[in-house]
């Protein structure tokens, strides 16, 4: 299956020619604390980016920036021209931020997908239909019937990767994606990215495989 | 930098399958929790059978002037409106705060989905489940428990508790923005859904209070959800005043709700603490 080209876009073609992703002079305080400090950051279709940096650099701020979770303290923050956090920019995204504390533990990890799928989708047929294509390109089928509160890190994880991926998003963010995966795991996960031709990916890791992977680095200093 | 408040109320009309989707996920996830489901449900029904036996044993006045029959009857109706009006103004407020514990309320807000429709969607299983529960109460009392509900305005109850429910509604989603902000609130919400409670005549008719307490409770919006229903059971007419008072105070309030809510929302964003609990 071709996951790049799994049902209709969402994005409409226009809009995909310009930047998915705009950050001018990002900036964010907590307190007087600086975590951010303008940052410029434009992502073509298709690119792929690893904010790379120790625990505590200010990585995943970034990433709550642009998914509009966390406002700027100064700067911008556009997905496709959309306002981050706005509802057009919402649906141009799929995030996955704190993976093991995203989910309704007492249902099982395909009753939560279905969830997010009807939540984004709105019909029922086409949120069963994207769920099912997820779960078969990440191999998912035994991780999914499992209860949240019974999966492992790892499993959880790669629940909240294809939560991510649903409904072929323009932009993917991935706080640290690959932290508990088994090699395995990562070469699906590596591989659903890849075959997403036009999907920009902004991820936050530590990890040098990763990196390469990304092709383009950020770098977060201490 | 000019911040643009991008979750602020737009005029989109909340699309009923996404609030209807939050609403299923609610329902599967307390399924799960069977036991505790019919604890609940005998619970309420045990906390019935108290007052039932306590009106029988003391002779304790009733509102004449709603037609009450029997002050147990005053009561059921208390009780299970109070259900009613206690999950349409707390509902909210505690499902934030259980969101905001299991992490899941980060994971919602990044999904294309309208504050309204996110609000009636956390809102909307407690409603519901409020709604059965006061039901079942309704049931047994008729059934079991000899209250006649041969003069009742079926049209008239409906209305009042709809009109109620979109009064307290509103409350509701101030409460749920003050939850996120203050993340610890649920004393403050119990309190003050409780003293609306009492205030508005669920236990006692107001006649009883004090002199200086009873203008307060006048103008109590409970009291007006209380009295209607009560008339509209019990009577079978005279609600129509009381369902538009509420219907009044639901339209100036709930655009007041919505747009403290987003502005709650804005104020996390901006403090950094939506993820916080």
């Amino acid at each position: 299956m071709s996951a790049g080209a799994a049902g209709p876009a969402l994005v409409p073609a226009a809009v995909r020619e310009e930047a998915v992703l705009t950050l001018t002079s990002l900036s964010r305080r907590f307190g007087k604390h600086v975590v951010v400090r303008d940052l410029d950051l434009r992502l073509e279709p298709g690119e792929r980016v690893a904010l790379w940096g120790p625990n505590g650099s200010g990585k995943s701020t970034v990433l709550r920036c642009v998914a509009g979770t966390l406002l700027p303290s100064e700067g911008t923050v556009q997905v496709c021209g959309f306002e981050a956090g706005s509802m057009e920019a919402r649906a141009l995204v799929g995030a996955s931020l704190s993976q093991e504390r995203s989910f309704d533990m007492r249902l099982t990890g395909r009753a939560n997908l279905l969830f997010f799928a009807r939540l984004r989708f709105g019909s029922e047929r086409l949120a069963a239909r994207r769920v099912q294509e997820v779960e078969e390109e990440l191999a998912l089928e035994t991780i999914a019937s499992e209860r949240i509160n019974r999966a492992s890190s790892g499993m959880i994880q790669q629940v909240a990767l294809a939560r991510a991926l649903l409904g072929d998003p323009a932009l993917v963010l991935l706080d640290e994606p690959t932290r508990s995966l088994d090699a395995e795991a990562r070469e699906r996960l590596w591989q659903a990215l890849e075959r997403r031709t036009r999907t920009c990916v902004v991820m936050a890791t530590h990890l040098d495989e990763d990196v390469k992977r990304c092709g383009r680095r950020v770098d977060f200093p201490t | 930098m000019a911040v643009a408040s991008t979750f602020l109320p737009r005029a989109r009309i909340p699309r009923l399958n996404r609030v209807l989707t939050l609403v299923r996920r609610e329902y599967a996830s307390r399924r799960t929790y069977r036991l505790a489901f019919l604890l609940d449900l005998l619970f309420g029904v045990a906390n019935l059978l108290v007052y039932y036996f306590i009106s029988r044993t003391l002779e304790v006045a009733a509102d004449s002037n709603l037609g009450v029959p029997s002050y147990f009857a005053y009561v059921l109706v208390g009780i299970a409106i109070t259900n009613v009006i206690g999950a349409a103004s707390t509902g909210l407020a505690y499902r934030i705060r259980e969101e905001q514990f299991t992490g899941t309320l980060e994971a919602l807000m990044v999904q294309p989905v309208t504050l309204t429709e996110l609000s009636a969607g956390l809102a909307g299983y407690p409603f519901l489940f409020s709604m059965g529960r006061a039901a079942i109460y309704i049931l047994v009392g008729g059934t079991l428990l000899g209250i006649d509900f041969g003069t009742t305005d079926w049209v008239g109850f409906v209305v009042m508790l709809l009109v109620s429910a979109l009064a307290f509604g509103a409350l509701g989603i101030i409460l749920g923005g003050v939850m996120l902000v203050v993340k610890r609130g649920e004393a403050l919400v119990g309190l003050f859904t409780y003293a609306l409670g009492i205030l508005g005549g669920a236990f006692f008719p107001i006649s009883t209070f004090p002199s200086w307490l009873e203008p307060i409770a006048k103008i109590v919006p409970t009291r007006f959800a209380f009295e209607g229903l009560r008339r509209a059971i019990f009577l079978g007419d005279h609600w129509a005043r009381d369902a538009l008072v509420l219907l009044v105070m639901s339209i100036v309030a709930f655009p007041f709700a919505t747009y403290f809510f987003a502005r709650a929302v804005e104020h996390t964003r901006r403090a950094g603490t939506l993820t916080h609990y």
